[in-house]
């Protein structure tokens, strides 16, 4: 409960960040909501020499441009709750949202925060990847994009590189014809997931699967893209056959790391269940989308 | 333990401007009950599972626990005893009382200001959406049937007195 | 037969229970909210407006900040601890081990029946025996000082071979976690020939049954304040639910009993987690040693991993039956986990045992019930205390001879209800009426129609019933005393050393004593929970508060109503019979013109020396207990009742989601209707978590929950609404014929479920917490093969 002592300073700009990031040296961290980061210091997990709140550097904005929603890194968990743009235009992100934690921690938790972060059971990137988003990034080396599948390499590990920032997200919007859906299964609601899917499934107009997008959370040390594992889908009805036997041989595949909350065996069960109701439920998305049927997993 | 610098910070708790000398590694919780004279704000886990320690900054709720005071430069804070006058109590608090929507009481002032805050944006707010908004404040006495039967009760009172707009 | 209840579909052989008409009572309407009293007590207008300063909420100019050091390995020998580096840590004003600490054991013989003293020392100095053993405690200028400090205490290890689980510790030539064997205590009774009517019997049930260890998790973290006052107490304020530990702190200390005091702020909730002492010795040893004013709280993570705990049980019922469904035979075995220390497992499993065969009739039964030490954290008190564990045991019996036979699951509760009189396994007859059976039909009939399914899974329909005692065993002989004055302007006083865990304990002492001398709560004072300053009444546990300091108040308020009804008499001039006591008034009944203010009244007394005030004793029914032959008498009285749900268990998933949720009891006389509803609901809600989904697992020694983020206490979205309803259907022991309340409800909430879960899907879960993943498990397995079997010590 009580965090080691550190250095408190402002930054008022993405840039000046990164200038005081090289100066304060390899232990100083960006703070941004702070609410991954500060309950790892409270705990003794983590321990900065100095904290750099980033709160500052940016308006929290929230933008669609031509075919994709570009958000800053600032972007609350509760801007995107209640963004009737971002529900407009990626409805996964306003409906994954609503898992993070509880109503104080979307209060201050951020979008770039969430993917700096590197949590294998954090609902947000799921969503990105299965969008095909993007991180545009500022360093002492200057500015880099990231498709945000190539962000997360393990637990609290991501690719970014010493002094680099996450300044802004671009998500490619939701298109004619997709449908998407996103399952989070947690012992308990608000809690680390045990499994995560998000899908966006693309039908034509005799709800003939013709692309699909999965991604799988919370299972494995990192979200997993597995979308090429459910290419079978294309050309098919979404049905309970078919997506059951896709949900399966990518349980069976899945890499399943050990969890508190329930056994390898289960989870890797349970990825199959939710994979398959995703499916059926960006399906029937599409469907709805084009026709107004109500959905039903 | 190394030294770090302090810093000063200006915040406005219910209403009162209070300067205050802080070490950076201070919560915002640690900071209201130790420093600025607030005890009912209260530490429940420490790692913002359980809601307790809720206070409004800027109006929108946080765990006290995870801010640190540092951060808060410039805030408005309201605790629960910001929600009326003094020596009065809110609706919302007579609600709890006449519904017994409190037990031990330890969980009342985050329950409190987080369903204050949630119906003054969602006036409206039936009973399954209260029991989302709670869901994130942890009650160990009352199984949360009474404090649902407060907030419908209050959220009632205010529509018929026309706060409901 | 039609009662209050309107219960018209009881079988032909339950129509000669008698139905008492409730007699008159001397209890107001209720307003229509349900309180009695207009105005809530004081208590909770401060809860909600804030300002009740809870344990953690006072200081004291120049306070120190303590913090305990906790060893991190679950078994070890100490083969040195240093200290001198914490100690040179600037600002750290003591540093305390085993050696600093006069008389370094907590002793309490708590079985009540000369069961031989394990001692817990107060700081390891020489074995560690849990992971989490308190080893040092730190007193500093400010918390930063004493966190560094407590990370420079130095202590080295040397391996010790432990004992992690029942079979490990019972394991022959096991190592022992005390002198003596792990097999800590064990009881032993029985009524009849068990084996002769199990031969009887054309059926024989038998089953094993496991319970979880889990933590109290109230709300307030375990916490205080201690000083030194001005005449040289020793005086502590903190969470507590037993003032009288200020004399095991006195003689800790080695001092005077007289100069330790112990103040119980209002609790954030304590479940029987406060009932042993928490912060209160390293508090004491750190003021007396610094003669400073000291604070301690101590962190959540610590709480969940070192603070004790529920007991594990696995019982292992053999139930004999008649086709027509009788029970014949009973005969039971439960093995506690204690952890590494006694604390209160003597009474958890005495309390266990004596009620492990339910509310049935049965006159040949046998039960055993033993306590086992090992390296894990210790068990003791929590709400239910042992006769919870066992609810699951004995309900889930009664559903499996329902299947075996072909019966409905009332059927088989209605053949086998015991009445008053019928004897227990301990030889004793029940004393008052059992309202069992209606508080079943009640929870049914509330239910309606089987619920619908929400999202495509299998509905199922549960209950359970229990009888759970309240009062302490009557072998203590229990004792509370409690003091009522009126002040000179007519406002009451009352003293009690009650402690408040926050189900109103204080404001319910305000409503008898204001029934009785007719004053208004808002003209109430009530002190309680000082060790120096208001009579004791023994702790709040055992659901005995509301029996004893309410029978207490009932005691002393008609002791000072009639000392002061002859003043009152003389000074309205009526005969003492006529006096109306009511709204701050004492009157002439049907003369309302001819009233006296209790003030006039007060004074008036006082000027001819009738002083107004009295002090008074209650003293519960005692009764005697032989440990050896396992008869005598236990508690004084039981709580009934019956929980039912609807639940819906997704087969792919194996999660329960619970639908409609009713818990029924018959609560005599509820002197706080409201108060009763919440207190149910609360219950249930705990209930429903150690059903579902909160488990302290441990692996080597070593919990594995200890964050408040893994450790799955019930939200909001987890319950259903909880319809509590609290029936008066037949008087209780308590103030006005209240039955105790505060922990009977706990008991039924795993057994309900498990009823509902195997209604919806035909699998029998015989462990709770019944998690998603146990029961996907039991569905592919065809039945629930997570509780080991019988094993040979179990025989």
């Amino acid at each position: 409960m009580y965090a080691a002592a550190f250095d408190y300073v402002r930054a008022s700009s993405w840039a000046e960040a990164v200038e005081q990031l090289q100066q304060l040296g390899d232990e100083a961290h960006v703070i941004a909501g702070g609410q991954s980061l500060v309950p790892m210091m409270m705990l003794h997990y983590a321990a900065p020499s100095a904290l750099i709140d980033i709160g500052g550097a940016d308006e929290r904005t929230i933008e669609v441009d031509d075919g994709t929603l570009v958000l800053s890194a600032l972007v609350r968990h509760v801007d995107l709750e209640h963004s009737a743009v971002v529900a407009e235009h990626v409805p996964m992100l306003s409906q994954a949202v609503r898992h993070i934690g509880n109503v104080r921690v979307r209060q201050r938790g951020t979008i770039g925060g969430s993917l700096a972060h590197g949590e294998p059971a954090a609902e947000l990137p799921c969503v990105l990847i299965a969008h095909g988003a993007s991180v545009h990034t500022l360093g002492p080396d200057g500015e880099r994009t990231i498709a945000v599948n190539d962000l997360p390499i393990m637990q609290l590990v991501t690719s970014l590189r010493e002094g680099e920032l996450i300044t802004r997200v671009e998500v490619p919007t939701l298109t004619e014809g997709q449908g998407c859906w996103f399952i989070e299964m947690a012992r308990r609601p608000g809690d680390f997931a045990m499994v995560n899917v998000a899908a966006i499934v693309t039908c034509d107009e005799s709800d003939t699967c013709t692309a699909v997008r999965l991604v799988l959370g919370a299972v494995g040390n990192r979200p997993v893209d597995v979308s090429q594992s459910a290419q079978a889908l294309v050309g098919h009805v979404i049905d309970e056959e078919s997506s059951e036997a896709v949900a399966a041989a990518i349980a069976a595949e899945a890499e399943v790391t050990p969890s508190s909350h329930a056994g390898i065996e289960y989870r890797r069960e349970m990825a199959g269940v939710q994979v398959a109701r995703a499916l059926r439920g960006a399906s029937a998305d599409a469907q709805r989308r084009r026709g107004g049927v109500e959905v039903r997993v | 333990m190394t030294a770090t610098r302090g810093h000063f910070i200006s915040v406005t708790i219910n209403g009162r401007p209070t300067d205050i000398g802080v070490r950076p590694n201070l919560s915002l919780l640690e900071m209201l009950r130790d420093d600025a004279g607030c005890p009912e704000v209260k530490l429940g886990c420490g790692e913002g599972v359980c809601g307790t320690c809720t206070v409004l900054l800027d109006g929108e709720p946080v765990n006290a626990c995870l801010v640190f005071a540092v951060q808060t430069n410039g805030c408005e804070i309201t605790t629960v005893r910001g929600l009326a006058g003094d020596g009065e109590l809110h609706d919302l608090q007579n609600a709890f009382l006449d519904h017994a929507g409190s037990q031990c009481g330890f969980c009342t002032p985050g329950m409190l200001l987080v369903t204050k805050w949630y119906l003054d944006r969602h006036p409206e707010a039936d009973r399954e959406e209260l029991r989302h908004a709670i869901a994130g404040n942890l009650c160990r006495c009352t199984g949360y049937t009474k404090i649902l039967d407060a907030l419908e009760a209050y959220r009632d009172l205010r529509l018929e007195d026309g706060h409901g707009d | 037969m039609a009662t209050e209840t309107g219960i018209d579909t009881a079988p032909a052989h339950a129509r000669d229970v008698p139905v008492k008409a409730p007699p008159a009572r001397p209890v107001p309407a209720r307003q229509p909210n349900g309180r009695t009293s207009p105005v809530p007590h004081r208590d909770f207008v401060e809860k909600v407006a804030g300002t009740l300063p809870y344990a953690d909420d006072w200081s004291f100019a120049g306070i120190l900040h303590g913090v305990v050091v906790r060893a991190r390995v679950p078994c070890a020998r100490i083969a040195s601890i240093d200290v001198s580096e914490a100690r040179a840590v600037p600002g750290v004003r003591a540093v305390l081990t085993a050696a600093d600490i006069p008389h370094n054991a907590i002793s309490e013989e708590a079985s009540g029946l000369g069961i031989e003293q394990t001692v817990q020392p107060v700081l390891a100095g020489a074995r560690i025996r849990y992971d989490g053993e308190p080893v040092a405690c730190i007193a500093a200028e400010n918390m930063v000082a004493a966190v560094e400090a407590a990370g420079l205490v130095d202590v080295e290890y040397e391996d010790d071979e432990g004992v992690f689980t029942i079979d490990e510790a019972l394991a022959e030539g096991a190592p022992s976690v005390h002198p003596g064997g792990n097999a800590y205590v064990t009881y032993n009774s029985s009524i009849g020939d068990v084996d002769a009517a199990m031969e009887r019997a054309d059926h024989i049930i038998e089953e094993t049954y496991q319970t979880p260890r889990v933590d109290h998790a109230y709300l307030e973290p375990e916490s205080g304040v201690g000083w030194v006052d001005s005449d040289g107490v020793l005086t502590l304020r903190v969470s507590t639910q037993v003032i009288e530990h200020a004399r095991a702190l006195a003689e800790i200390l080695e001092l005077p009993h007289s100069r330790v005091r112990v103040i119980a702020a209002y609790m954030g909730g304590g479940f029987g987690g406060k009932e042993d002492m928490t912060v209160e010795p390293y508090l004491a040893a750190l003021v007396w040693k610094t003669r400073r004013p000291v604070r301690m709280v101590w962190e959540r993570q610590d709480s969940l991993l070192a603070r004790q705990k529920r007991h594990p049980f696995r019982m292992r019922y053999r139930t004999g039956v008649t086709n027509d469904g009788t029970i014949v035979a009973q005969d039971i075995k439960i093995l506690g986990d204690a952890g590494a220390y006694p604390l209160l497992s003597s009474r958890v499993l005495f309390a266990g045992g004596v009620n492990a065969t339910g509310p049935y009739k049965c006159l040949d039964a046998r039960m055993q019930s033993t306590a086992v030490f090992t390296n894990t954290v210790p068990t003791s008190a929590f709400r239910g205390f042992g006769a919870m564990q066992v609810v699951f045991g004995y309900e889930s019996q009664m559903d499996l001879i329902a299947e075996r036979l072909g019966l409905t699951r009332e059927e088989v509760r209605e053949r086998n209800f015991a009445q008053q009189g019928d004897i227990r396994v301990t030889g004793e007859p029940i004393e008052t009426e059992c309202g069992t059976r209606e508080c079943m039909h009640r929870a049914l009939q509330e239910l309606g129609e089987l619920s619908e399914p929400t999202r495509g899974g299998r509905v199922g329909r549960g209950f359970a019933c229990s009888m759970q005692p309240y009062g302490r065993s009557m072998f203590f002989a229990d004792r509370a005393s409690a003091w009522i004055g009126l002040e000179q302007d007519g406002t009451m006083v009352i003293r009690a050393g009650v402690t408040d865990l926050g189900a109103g304990q204080a404001a319910s002492l305000a409503n008898i004593a204001g029934e009785i001398l007719g004053v208004t709560v808002d003209r109430t004072s009530v002190h309680i929970g000082d060790s120096h300053l208001t009579p004791l009444t023994g702790g709040t546990f055992a659901t005995r508060q509301l029996y004893m300091s309410g029978n207490a108040t009932v005691k002393v308020a008609t002791a000072l109503r009639d000392k002061l009804a002859p003043v009152a008499s003389d000074l309205i001039g009526c005969e003492e019979s006529e006096l109306e006591w009511a709204n701050n008034l004492v009157g002439m009944v049907g003369d309302r013109a001819r009233a006296v203010t209790l003030s006039e009244l007060s004074r008036t007394a006082e000027s001819r020396d009738v002083m107004p005030y009295c002090h008074e004793t209650f003293t519960a029914q005692a009764g005697e207990f032989d440990p050896k032959s396992g008869q005598g008498q236990t508690y004084p009285d039981y709580t009934h009742g019956c929980h039912a749900a609807d639940v819906e268990v997704d087969e792919r998933t194996g999660e329960v989601k619970i639908l409609k949720y009713v818990a029924v009891h018959d609560v005599g006389r509820a002197i706080d209707l409201q108060r009763v509803e919440g207190q149910i609901q609360g219950a249930a809600a705990q209930g429903i978590g150690y059903a579902m989904s909160e488990e302290m697992e441990t692996e080597g020694g070593v919990l594995h929950s200890t964050l408040f983020a893994n450790y799955l206490i019930p939200t909001s979205l987890d319950l259903p609404d909880l319809n509590a309803i609290g029936l008066e259907l037949y008087l209780g022991k308590g103030p006005f014929g209240a039955r105790g309340i505060g922990e009977p409800p706990i008991g039924p909430c795993g057994p309900a479920l498990a009823s509902a879960i195997h209604n919806a899907i035909g699998i029998r879960m015989l462990r709770l917490p019944m998690t998603p993943e146990r029961v996907l498990a039991a569905m592919r397995a065809g039945r629930d093969n997570s509780v080991p079997g019988p094993r040979e010590h179990d025989a």
